[in-house]
């Protein structure tokens, strides 16, 4: 089976299964209601303490755009989870002539596409209601910077998924702790500069940091204080080796977590308790 | 074998489920204990970008103790809320259900059992967040922390088992209504921020989640004069209501259970498996 | 010496308690609105069936064999109707009849991947409160009937199909209900195992009379064990008897079986069932036939349609041609 025909397949697939349980009307409103609600707390929580304008400025775009990192990255591992454990269907697709990697592609694609109407919302909201100035001053950098940071979260959730193949299915998933990693250290609600210096070295290290700046830089004008000596190519650069470091590594891993779980003929197992 | 005995039992096993599921494989400790805490330690680090250095101990020890307290709301929400709708899709509902016992014994020892890797949970979180963010607690009365605590638990509990009624009749569209009120409960729950910011009357509405009453009244005994000074109520009466939660709560979620399973049974949903 | 007359007693009181009515069921009637139709799954179904009594349900896919099942399991209401279990209502008083039944359905998936055999049957066992002890003693006895001693201890999740609905059978069995519901419950399962289970439910059900309520496509295993069958289609009752009077309201037709090559289709004026055996290549048609005149023009019918007729004789009824004469259709379509 072509890989566009398994990628689009499984992206229709991400999108009947985000979709299809209530009517347009119910779902229109679920889509606007939740990234909205998602995003106030880290708004009051700013308000309450009165912080400076840019301060929240920043905190703003790079919560938005972490429901990137957050949707892709437990929507790719929860794949995995949702398939073997509830619809017992992982094993027909490791059957199937199509790749899997691609099918796991085909719903980070539907994922993203789902949560960029949450983004492009919540900026609005934001640029409406909460006078955060988004001023997109360049419109290429962004976009290119957008892809290879979606290319990267997708390659990092794949990597999750097939980490998820050897665990039993737990409460608390491991795509979502591991996007606690990044909302930690990738300044997402916070400048860098707080961090312990260790943490600021290890953010450093984080394709997503150099992502979330990339971004704030091309919407805002500015970007996180202490990383002010990083040029947009350094950036530029940096995001083009994590994505396709993180493209690689995901190829491989998933490919050995794969041939261990059928080695030890996990597969299919469930695990729900 | 009396009714009380027979749903004792079902509680023991049911916990036993989870509690042999999660000790078999023990990776949940290391994504469920530490990674959590790094989510929570963003918001430490809100704090510590922004706030006064005067009042950075009592907001810091607001987010220890809403991080910790986030452990059993999630366990509530997706522990035991949801209990039933995969029991359905497991094949278990209709096992469960023929069974002669009571349906909150099934949610009680999905609830129970879950409480262990919870409790690990919110004990390591407040430890380890203590000590690494060096806060030091300012303690009035550990057994009054401890009856608000547990008197939030149990309001708590019986919130999550109204929700578990829901999806008896809707599938996976209370699964997401659950998700969508996840987020607007944080934010009314005061987790971390106190929600008397939110005006007086906002606050007092949501006061009706066990959560925000619960929070506010353990910053209150935990957290020193500015949560006191930031509290929505006096700790007497905040301790009333919660007790007052408690009980209807549980009250609704057992007519609750009752009407929905009927229902069900009367649609033909109880046991529609991918709704 | 008292001890044994008051156990002895007991014994009898509880036996003459039992109801002689095991399942009772007045114009059960029950609909699905699906939001574009409304289905009728069942059509005003009447039954009794005895205490002690083994009672098959056949019925093709989608005749409300399943749909009855959960009436009775107090898992549905009807939509309008009466369904007893031990002389009490399903609907009206539900949790008294919980204790006395239980359920096992073909193919189920049941239980939890990450407990073993012994654990999955024990929890179910502990939610109708039989004390540990007595349990696992039950447990064991059942896994041993049912071979399944050696996989006690494996996770369910690492167990083949057969093995797991043997597991099923032994969670149905271990609360040791009064009324046993079992929905095609030997399929996955091999032959002999099929014959083991059906020779244990038949010895459990004689010697502590009980009821089993079963549905299955098996017409060789509902002609063998069942007391009485009832053949049911389009959620209605067609038929109502024991297997061997069944067969009789045949008895004044013929059996005309034939083997051929395998035919792919065949339409024909008189009513036949066909069985492909892709192995020999051969197609077995039985045909029913009220006039032996009409043989010859069978004969001569496939003859034109270029059908190779390699064996022909008569033979006796089955209960699968009764099936088919009052369902026009074979249960397996």
């Amino acid at each position: 089976m072509s890989i566009i025909k398994t990628f689009k397949s499984s992206a229709w697939l991400g999108w009947e299964m985000e979709s299809n349980w209530a009517n347009p009307f119910l779902f229109a409103l679920y889509s606007i209601a939740r990234p909205i609600a998602g995003i106030f707390l880290v708004v009051l929580m700013y308000w309450f303490i009165d912080a400076p304008e840019d301060l929240f400025a920043l905190m703003f775009v790079g919560s938005v755009f972490y429901m990137y990192i957050f949707n892709v990255l437990f929507g790719v591992s929860w794949v995995i989870q949702e398939d073997r454990e509830h619809y017992k269907v992982l094993k027909y697709i490791f059957m199937a002539p199509s790749n899997i990697y691609f099918y796991l592609l085909g719903r980070a694609f539907s994922k993203t596409i789902i949560t960029t109407f949450a983004v492009l919302i919540t900026l609005l909201f934001g640029a409406l209601f909460l006078d955060v100035k988004i001023i997109f001053e360049k419109p290429l950098f962004f976009l290119l910077s957008f892809i290879l940071g979606i290319i990267g979260i997708a390659a990092f959730g794949i990597i999750m998924a097939g980490i998820s193949l050897l665990l039993v299915r737990h409460n608390f998933y491991i795509g979502e702790s591991l996007a606690g990693v990044f909302y930690l250290f990738c300044g997402v609600i916070f400048p860098l500069s707080v961090l312990p210096s260790w943490g600021q070295s290890f953010s450093k290290l984080l394709p997503m940091t150099y992502w979330l700046e990339a971004t704030r830089r091309s919407l805002l004008g500015f970007g996180d204080s202490s990383l002010n000596g990083i040029t947009d190519l350094h950036i530029f650069r940096n995001l083009l080796m994590f994505g396709i470091g993180f493209l690689i590594l995901s190829l491989i891993s998933f490919k050995y977590c794969t041939d261990l779980a059928k080695k030890r003929g996990i597969l299919d197992m469930t695990t729900w308790h | 074998m009396n009714n009380f005995e027979r749903n004792l039992r079902a509680i023991y096993a049911r916990a036993y489920v989870r509690i042999a599921g999660t000790n078999r494989e023990l990776s949940w400790i290391f994504f469920t204990v530490f990674l959590p805490l790094l989510g929570i330690s963003a918001y430490i680090y809100v704090y510590k970008a922004t706030a006064d250095p005067e009042i950075l101990n009592s907001l810091l020890t607001r987010v220890i103790i809403g991080g910790a307290t986030l452990a059993f709301w999630m366990n509530v929400l997706w522990g035991m809320g949801n209990t039933f709708y995969w029991e359905k899709e497991q094949g278990n509902l209709d096992l469960f259900f023929m069974a002669p016992i009571s349906r909150t014994s099934i949610l009680l020892g999905m609830a129970l059992g879950g409480m262990f890797s919870t409790t690990i949970r919110a004990i390591a979180t407040i430890f380890l967040g203590a000590f690494i963010f060096k806060i030091s607690f300012t303690l009035q009365s550990p057994l009054l922390l401890i009856v608000t605590f547990v008197l939030t638990m149990i309001a708590l509990y019986g919130l999550g088992m109204l929700f578990a009624s829901l999806f008896l009749m809707y599938g996976r569209g209370s699964w997401h209504v659950t998700n969508l009120l996840q987020e607007p409960i944080f934010l009314l729950s005061g987790f971390y921020f106190p929600i008397k910011f939110l005006g007086f009357h906002i606050a007092f509405i949501a006061s009706i989640i066990p959560l925000s009453l619960g929070l506010d009244s353990m910053n209150q005994l935990i957290g020193g004069n500015f949560a006191q000074e930031w509290a929505l109520m006096p700790l007497k009466i905040e301790l009333l209501a919660l007790g007052v939660l408690s009980v209807l709560f549980f009250y609704l979620a057992i007519k609750s259970l009752d009407y929905m399973e009927n229902l069900a049974k009367k649609e033909g949903r109880l046991t529609l498996k991918y709704l | 010496m008292c001890g044994v007359y008051y156990y002895f007693f007991k014994l009898l009181i509880e036996f003459n308690a039992m109801p002689s009515i095991a399942i009772e069921i007045k114009n059960l009637i029950r609909y699905f609105e699906t939001g574009k139709e409304t289905v009728k799954a069942l059509d005003g179904i009447n039954l009794q069936i005895k205490t002690g009594e083994l009672f098959g349900l056949l019925g093709s896919n989608g005749s409300g064999k399943t749909t009855l099942i959960k009436i009775l399991c107090t898992l549905l209401y009807p939509t309008s109707g009466e369904a007893f279990v031990s002389g009490i209502n399903v609907v009206k008083e539900p949790e008294k009849i919980r204790g006395k039944i239980n359920m096992v359905a073909g193919e189920e998936t049941s239980g939890y991947g990450i407990l073993t055999v012994r654990e999955n049957i024990w929890l179910f066992s502990q939610l109708y409160g039989i004390e540990s002890r007595l349990a696992k003693k039950r447990i064991d006895e059942l896994l041993e009937l049912l071979g399944l001693t050696k996989r006690a201890h494996t996770r369910i999740h690492k167990i083949s199909t057969g093995e797991r609905q043997k597991m099923n059978l032994c969670r149905g069995l271990v609360t040791d209900p009064d009324v046993l519901f079992l929905d095609e419950p030997t399929v996955g399962v091999d032959v002999n195992s099929g014959r083991t289970i059906r020779d244990y439910l038949l010895k459990w059900m004689k010697n502590n009379r009980k009821t089993i309520l079963l549905t299955t496509h098996n017409m060789v295993e509902a002609e063998e064990i069942c007391d009485r069958v009832a053949i049911i289609d389009e959620g209605k009752i067609l038929a109502l008897d024991t297997p061997s009077n069944l067969k009789q309201m045949l008895k004044n037709e013929t059996i005309l079986e034939l083997e051929t090559d395998i035919i792919k289709n065949l339409s024909f004026k008189y009513k036949f069932s066909k069985v492909d055996n892709h192995e020999k290549k051969i197609s077995n048609l039985r045909f029913f036939l009220k006039d032996e005149s009409t043989i010859s023009d069978i004969i001569s019918e496939l003859s034109k349609k270029g059908v190779k007729i390699k064996s022909l004789h008569k033979s006796e009824s089955k209960l699968e041609d009764i099936f088919i004469q009052l369902v026009g259709k074979n249960i397996n379509e």
